[in-house]
């Protein structure tokens, strides 16, 4: 063809307007063709593109350093948004420095010594500060955007979030505090001495009301005290590493909560810290270790458990923990920084570095941050590039042992209501659901779908097919939103309410089958034989009439088995319990979504077999069945297989059926009567509400990722085997 | 002996034969036929029952406290559960007939929600002391709380002078007046829609003028006095529209109509509130016929009403029949185009063989992956990028950085794209080789081959795909859940307004509409037929365009038949 026409060019007899056509025409299809083909390669293009920073290795990077004013620091922060430093300096000068170059923005003189200077737990911008006379006060920043003349202008304000009324605190060794909601709770120690302040009804911009005050001898000498979420219980950490807690809840009535240690024998804490959420604590031993550890409560004790232990090959002198994640970093003695990640179990990054192991350092609550003062004219910045440390191949996929858990387990869910959850990304549940669903879809499916197809194709009158086949294959358009309706709304009550009916089912249609197929066959041989096109028609009113006795004898099989109780005899003697949306409805359902794809490839397949193999295998003497089973469907063998490939795919991929006939719970449990939670509507579900690019994102762009791979092989795989088989006809 | 012998002869013949292996096979066939026409069957029978404007009857029956009760309601269905269920949950053993192993009940449609919830309500059998229909009894269909049942007792008319109308005179009146009310509603319905939604369109297309001004520097005071004079201009039409709306519903708001209920106590229902009202047991066969096709077409044609649960679909239907227009437009050209360039330009062989293979995978890919690529690339990339160059008044609420009707189509038409695609070849590699070489035989360049020859012959297999690729996405749900479906979208895509096509408004959908109603309705039981209804329309819609493409197909077919010979 493209010789002739280039001859056409050649012998140049075109006028302008024909040739410019057709070059334009050429150029046109070739381009649109590409696009199109485009198109398609920028979907595995762009879903790469958005998974692929979560493989991204994290980065602590080279540091800034910033000259400021020569004080002795007592605290170095970041704000919110990432463009200003605060420091609080011993000698009660809070100053302000821009990220971007250093310079000084704003300072506020509070006009006392500070010797501590810690966060109020849980705020970000709020300290509590602790001067020489033990006295408290608490001040919070706040950075205000305005425009001057079109201009953007941050200006840092200092207020006193309940007052300027600082709080005696009597002598002491170290104090925590924290503001739960509202109630404020100052705890201090001092020897074995602990004392508790609480002020109820607390509200930050009013003063604070009268306080309750609580004295207590504890067992440890606690050099470390830290409050836990909602004020329950207090941690009192010794340097050994002996560890009282006390439930709070009441100052009236304090009871001890546990007593243990946090550090092998004969070795020292050399840092501690709780992390996000005060669910469990970081602490690091001189022997290298840095072990998280959870508070385990269960029915009747509370204990402590090492939930993980990290490495980073050297001790650590200081444990600092990211304001709004998990995540921490910890500075050897020697300076050197490690990037960790609890949840993942990561070492994410490792840099050594010249500061001073114990000079006062913070992470911005962005987590892009690190800032330190080692000396007192000096705040270094490290940018941290570590967007998701919460994703690794552990965490996807194997057992993680969260916070608060008695054990390590597969946990998909994704966020909750509170800020210091943590999230559990496991796709592990959603595989196995994706697995689940597709299992008991397809073995509901393929047998109907295979034996109707040949019979379809070998046996039936060539009247019947030309109306059955059509009418399966409408089927495979019938929205699945229909038929996950009818599944969650219909079928799954139906079955909740009948499910000694609907299992006798398969007891009746098989039995009443064989007995009516062993009657036929004592009719005349001419009947049989002339009817054999038509059994698919003959036996339809025997299906409806069988389950029409199975669900007229339903209830006396529920007596006579089951107790008059199906579902509780599952759940007594089997220990299946039993969700009204469930495997078997999706199993049902989806398999009705599944049949007509493998009814309509199987059936060509099998319809496609030569005529001639099968009149000779008749000549020969084989009966038609034995043709069938001997010499059809090994011909047809690598169709059928690839129709039930293709039948797995659609299944692996269905969302709305999942979404409508199961209870969407991340279940790992193969139970036909409860349901499960799988990759597509799971994405269906999470994905509208998901923030755009955060891990949850991308884990869910991996979700889909995942899924088009494996359909896309599955379906290349079958489509490469069909065309091997029709080489394979080619040749006979 | 003997005879045993025989029979296991007998029975290993018969196996041999393979006999019960084909009728296993057939039953095969008989299930999965009786499934498609059952589901279809269903479907029907339970979407079309809904529109049937039922007798209402009186019931009385013995409540839980054994206290007899007397309610109008319509007899929606009867089922039965084990009389075990029953007593579990715990229910009355007075009411369980000896010896019957179930206990059979009715779901009853009760309707007044408000004095004497909840609307449906299940009724055993053996509670039922009588069942009656009296003749007389109305269903008033209203704008909230769902429909009434009751006597109608008296209705009055007017504030000022109040007429009170009983007897004979009453039903007339109350027909007269809801007539009345209707034309209201419809005045209010095009002064809402009309003026002042345009006035609103202004205020917002001033407030971002406004912005505009107010951010760039120096700020430009003629040009703000200017916007304000219109604000202040246009805000003062709005109040004289606004009070003229106000009268509008104090012209609606004039009567009080008051019904008693079955056991004979007044309910007072503002008439405003009434959208219909029938009297099925006054109705001949005929009658409620035309009222049956009446409800049907108010199915079709309104607006839903009560969280979807009342009401009509028409923004769904419209929505849906948009977005697959949009959709084709979009999918036609580009899925010929390519399909044009793998069998006609492209150089046949490994490398388009392969692009061959990997476009009709496409199709098996899941549709859930076209959304998340669709929200993820088309939503958030391009429309981000849009919004950054075109729209950065609106900022930071998003104009076309949102799901939206553009988005969902081109998502679509992505999904869609490969069917068209192995469609168009199939109509291509069917049409004879002889056939191109004739045309270029007699000069014409390969452009007019194409334009006059193999598109003209291949169009009806275009069309086929352009049907089975409209067909798939009027039924998709999942993609479209992430790009641009909503449950209730206050304005369709179409209005008078310039643009007058808003491509980056959110739009209704039946698929979704039958997931939302379905599965997120607050009353599943009022809301479950009318998503049978939904669900009907869908299924004759998609299969009567599978339909349409078979039969396209089948001509075809024999068309080239005719060519090969």
């Amino acid at each position: 063809l493209s010789l002739i026409m280039q001859n056409q060019i050649h012998v140049g007899r075109l006028s302008p307007r024909r040739h410019w056509t057709n070059v334009l025409t050429r150029y046109t299809v070739g381009v649109g063709g590409a696009a199109v083909i485009g198109a398609i390669t920028l979907i595995f293009a762009y879903l790469l593109w958005v998974v692929a920073p979560i493989l991204l290795p994290a980065e602590i990077e080279t540091p800034t350093d910033y000259r400021i004013v020569e004080r002795p620091t007592a605290l170095v922060d970041v704000s919110e948004n990432g463009e200003a430093m605060v420091r609080i300096s011993e000698t009660g000068i809070v100053e302000f420095f821009s990220v971007a170059d250093g310079s000084g923005i704003a300072a506020f003189d509070l006009g006392r010594t500070i010797v501590k200077a810690k966060r109020l737990s849980p705020l970000v911008d709020t300290y509590a500060l602790l001067d020489d006379n033990n006295n408290l006060l608490f001040v919070k920043t706040d950075y205000i955007i305005d425009f001057d003349n079109g201009q953007r202008r941050l200006s840092p304000k200092l207020s006193f979030p309940f007052s300027n009324r600082s709080i005696p605190l009597g002598p002491l060794d170290n104090f925590d505090a924290q503001l739960a909601d509202d109630d404020l709770v100052i705890a201090t120690v001092s020897g074995t001495q602990v004392s508790l302040t609480r002020f109820k009804n607390v509200e930050i911009g009013y003063r604070l009301g009268g306080s309750a005050q609580v004295t207590l001898a504890s067992t440890v000498q606690a050099q470390e005290v830290f409050l836990v979420p909602r004020n329950q219980w207090i941690y009192l950490l010794s340097k050994s590493g002996e560890i009282d807690v006390l439930g709070i809840k009441s100052l009236q009535r304090v009871s001890r909560i546990y007593q243990g240690s946090l550090a092998p024998a004969g070795s020292t804490i050399t840092a501690v810290t709780p992390l996000l959420g005060r669910y469990s604590l970081l602490t690091a031993n001189d022997q290298g270790d840095i072990v998280q550890w959870g508070a385990l409560v269960t029915a009747n004790e509370t204990r402590f458990v090492a939930l993980r232990t990290f490495d980073v090959g050297q001790p650590v002198a200081q444990l600092i923990t990211e304001p709004r994640r998990k995540g921490f970093l910890s500075v050897a003695n020697d300076g050197e920084l490690s990037l960790l990640y609890p949840t993942s179990g990561r070492l994410l990054d490792q840099r050594p570095s010249s500061l001073p192991a114990s000079a006062p350092m913070a992470i911005s609550p962005r987590s892009n941050l690190l800032i330190a003062a080692p000396q007192d004219g000096l705040i270094t910045a490290h940018g941290l590039d570590n967007k998701h440390p919460e994703i690794s191949w552990s965490a996807l996929w194997a057992e993680v042992w969260y916070e608060g858990y008695e054990e390590p387990i597969f946990s998909w869910q994704s966020s909750s209501a509170d800020n210091d959850f943590e999230p559990k990304f496991s796709l592990t549940p959603l595989a196995f659901g994706t697995m689940k669903a597709a299992f008991y879809a397809l073995l509901f499916a393929v047998p109907i779908a295979l034996m109707g197809a040949i019979y379809t194709a070998y046996f039936m009158a060539p009247a019947m097919r030309a109306l059955v086949k059509p009418g399966i294959e409408i089927m495979a358009a019938l929205p699945t939103v229909i038929l996950g309706f009818l599944g969650g709304l219909w079928l799954a009550p139906i079955i909740e309410a009948n499910l000694s009916s609907v299992l006798s089912v398969f007891v009746f249609l098989p039995v009443l089958l064989f007995a009516f197929a062993l009657a036929w066959s004592l009719l005349p041989e001419k009947i049989v034989h002339s009817t054999s096109g038509w059994y698919g028609l003959i036996v339809t009113p025997l299906i409806i009439g069988s389950v029409y006795l199975a669900f007229q004898f339903g209830p006396f099989f529920e007596n006579t088995f089951f107790g008059g109780n199906s579902r509780a005899w599952f759940l007594e003697v089997l220990g299946l319990s039993y969700d009204q949306r469930n495997a078997l409805v999706v199993g049902i359902i989806m398999g009705l979504a599944v049949i007509p794809t493998i009814f309509s490839i199987a059936e060509d397949a099998v319809y496609a077999v030569p005529t001639h193999l099968v009149r000779g295998s008749l000549a020969l003497g084989a009966t038609p069945w034995q043709t069938l089973v001997k010499v059809v469907l090994l011909t047809a063998s690598p169709g059928i297989f690839s129709a039930v490939m293709i039948g797995m795919g659609r299944a692996v991929g269905e969302t709305m059926i999942v979404l409508m006939a199961t209870g969407n719970t991340p279940l790992m449990d193969f139970n036909i009567f409860e349901g499960m939670r799988t990759f597509a509507a799971n994405i269906a579900v999470e994905l509208p509400e998901s923030e755009v690019d955060s891990s949850h994102y991308r884990i869910l762009f991996l979700a889909a990722l995942v899924l088009f791979l494996f359909t896309f092989v599955l379906n290349t795989v079958a489509e490469v085997v069909r065309q091997r088989l029709r080489r394979r006809y080619g040749s006979l | 002996m003997m005879s045993a012998n025989k029979s296991t002869g007998f029975f290993r013949g018969w196996f041999a034969s393979g006999e019960p292996w084909i009728w296993m096979n057939a039953a095969a066939v008989g299930v999965s036929v009786s499934a498609v026409v059952g589901i279809v069957l269903l479907i029907a029978v339970k979407g079309l029952a809904h529109f049937w404007p039922a007798d209402v009857a009186k019931i009385s029956f013995e409540d839980k406290n054994g206290q007899q009760q007397l309610v109008f309601g319509e007899l929606i269905e009867l089922d039965d559960l084990p009389v075990k269920q029953f007593l579990e949950s715990g229910g009355n053993p007075n009411w369980v007939t000896e010896g019957d192993p179930r206990m059979q009940r009715w779901l009853v449609k009760t309707g007044n929600r408000k004095t004497n919830p909840p609307d449906f309500r299940w009724i055993y059998v053996n509670q039922i002391n009588n069942t009656e229909t009296p003749g007389g009894v109305i269903v008033l269909e209203r704008v909230e709380w769902g429909n009434a049942y009751g006597v109608p007792k008296t209705l009055t008319v007017g504030r000022e002078n109040p007429q009170t109308i009983t007897g004979e005179a009453l039903m007339p009146t109350l027909l007269e007046r809801l007539a009345r009310g209707d034309t209201i509603r419809e005045e209010i319905h095009s002064l809402e829609g009309g003026a002042m939604n345009a006035i609103n369109v202004g205020l917002e297309r001033l407030r971002l003028q406004m912005r505009q001004i107010n951010r760039t520097l120096p700020v430009d005071e003629a040009a703000l006095a200017e916007a304000l004079t219109e604000r202040s201009q246009l805000n003062a039409q709005y109040n004289d529209l606004e009070k003229q709306l106000r009268e509008f519903y104090r012209q609606l708001d004039q009567d009080q109509l008051i019904i008693l209920d079955a056991q004979g106590s007044e309910i007072s229902l503002r008439l405003a509130d009434v959208l219909r009202i029938w009297q099925p047991n006054n109705m001949n066969a005929l009658e409620k016929i035309a009222e049956y096709v009446g409800n049907l077409w108010l199915f079709l044609s309104e607006d839903p009403r009560e969280a979807n649960t009342e009401g009509g679909v028409f923004p769904a239907i419209f929505g849906t029949v948009l977005m697959v227009l949009l959709m084709s437009v979009m999918v036609t050209p580009f899925g010929v185009i390519a399909a044009v360039y793998l069998r006609e330009y492209a150089k046949q062989g490994p490398l388009v063989r392969s692009i061959r293979i990997a476009v009709n995978n496409l199709a098996g890919v899941p549709s859930i992956v076209y959304g998340v690529f669709g929200l993820g690339f088309f939503v958030y990339f391009l429309g981000g990028n849009i919004d950054q160059l075109f729209f950065t008044d609106a900022l930071p609420s998003p104009t076309f950085g949102t799901p939206g009707l553009i988005w969902a189509s081109l998502t679509l038409a992505l999904l869609t794209v490969p069917v068209v695609i192995v469609s168009t070849e199939e109509g291509l590699t069917r049409i004879p080789r002889n056939l191109r070489e004739g045309s270029m035989a007699l000069g014409a360049t390969q452009a007019e081959t194409l334009f006059k020859v193999i598109l003209p012959m291949a169009s009806p297999a275009i069309l086929t795909g352009v049907i089975l690729a409209v067909a798939r996405a009027a039924g998709e749900v999942a993609p479209l859940m992430l790009v641009g479906v909503v449950k209730l979208a206050p304005t369709l895509p179409v209005d008078g307004t310039f643009p007058y096509l808003h491509l980056d408004r959110k739009f209704m959908h039946l698929g979704f509409h039958i997931y939302d109603v379905g599965f997120q309705s607050p009353n599943v039981e009022a809301a479950r037929p009318l998503v049978y209804a939904t669900s009907l329309l869908l299924v004759i819609l998609i299969v009567g365009l599978n339909l349409t493409a078979i039969r396209l197909r089948g001509r075809l077919e024999r068309l080239y038949r005719g060519v090969e010979s």
